[in-house]
């Protein structure tokens, strides 16, 4: 039960956040990727977050606060199963017989909200680092 | 982060004649240093509620400070308990970034209002120790 505990909390925070928004600017530089290695168009990523008991790096795991502060981890990530969009698109080389080439079913606007929040996400858990760091600072002028 | 003010209180142990009942501080000190244990731990939850803003099915936490001040026993752990009357998002989360910023803030401020208390007690003794020679 320390101040300095609170900052591994925010720091998976951030951390969660920052991978979400790279996923995120991944879909919008994909919308219009028609080849991948595993074969398709692109498809939509995002990420699942889950609580995670956080200890500081400097105790064992078990020590760890378990009812008292939850950090957050990524759980997975999941690909969007929806279909992707067909056009009509004869000379495109993956074009398939019909004339109709798959596109990603990727929604800028979707994916720009979603990146807003995960940036608001990251600046509320950097604040509250700020915030820990500052009673840290009181703490110690107690001493002087 | 307080143990030099418990070490204070240990003195007691060793010069029982001289000591009134807070050791070598007067009692609001060792109510104060309640006050600040408290305020990290509620801090702790609101900083855990931030993070997990966007988890699913995670529901805000904290602690009935007035409660928790009034009847915690030395050196135990507060309850941490759901917060009540707080919108459910979609996903199952209830956590208000407006409500928990508020929190914050206060914390941080009534954490330092607290330690500044408590710093003035330990500037008394330390005069004391130096018979008034700064």
């Amino acid at each position: 039960m320390s101040l300095f505990n609170l900052f591994s909390v925010s720091a998976s925070g951030m951390s969660a956040q920052r991978l979400r928004a790279q996923l995120l600017v991944e879909n919008m530089a994909n919308a219009e990727t028609t080849r991948t290695p595993e074969g398709g168009p692109y498809r939509r990523k995002d990420a699942v977050f889950t609580s995670e008991p956080q200890g500081s790096p400097f105790s064992a795991v078990f020590q760890a606060e378990v009812d008292g502060a939850a950090g957050v981890a990524v759980a997975e990530v999941i690909e969007d199963t929806r279909e992707p969009v067909k056009r009509y698109l004869p000379g495109h080389p993956d074009a398939d017989s019909a004339g109709y080439v798959a596109f990603p079913r990727v929604n800028p606007a979707e994916d720009m909200v979603d990146l807003m929040n995960a940036s608001r996400g990251f600046q509320a858990n950097v604040s509250a680092i700020s915030a820990v760091r500052d009673m840290i600072h009181r703490s110690l002028d107690l001493l002087r | 982060m307080w143990r030099f003010v418990g070490a204070f209180a240990a003195l007691r142990l060793w010069h029982a004649p001289c000591s009134t009942p807070g050791g070598m501080l007067n009692p609001i000190a060792s109510q104060l240093e309640r006050y600040l244990d408290l305020l990290v731990e509620r801090q702790r939850l609101v900083a855990s509620n931030i993070a997990n803003a966007d988890t699913p099915d995670y529901k805000t936490r904290d602690i009935d400070f007035h409660f928790e001040f009034m009847s915690l026993a030395r050196g135990a752990r507060p309850r941490a308990i759901e917060a009540q009357g707080l919108q459910m998002k979609n996903d199952g989360n209830n956590v208000s970034v407006d409500r928990e910023s508020r929190l914050l803030a206060e914390n941080a401020l009534r954490f330092n209002a607290a330690a500044a208390l408590l710093k003035g007690q330990l500037q008394a003794v330390r005069t004391a120790i130096k018979e008034g020679r700064t």
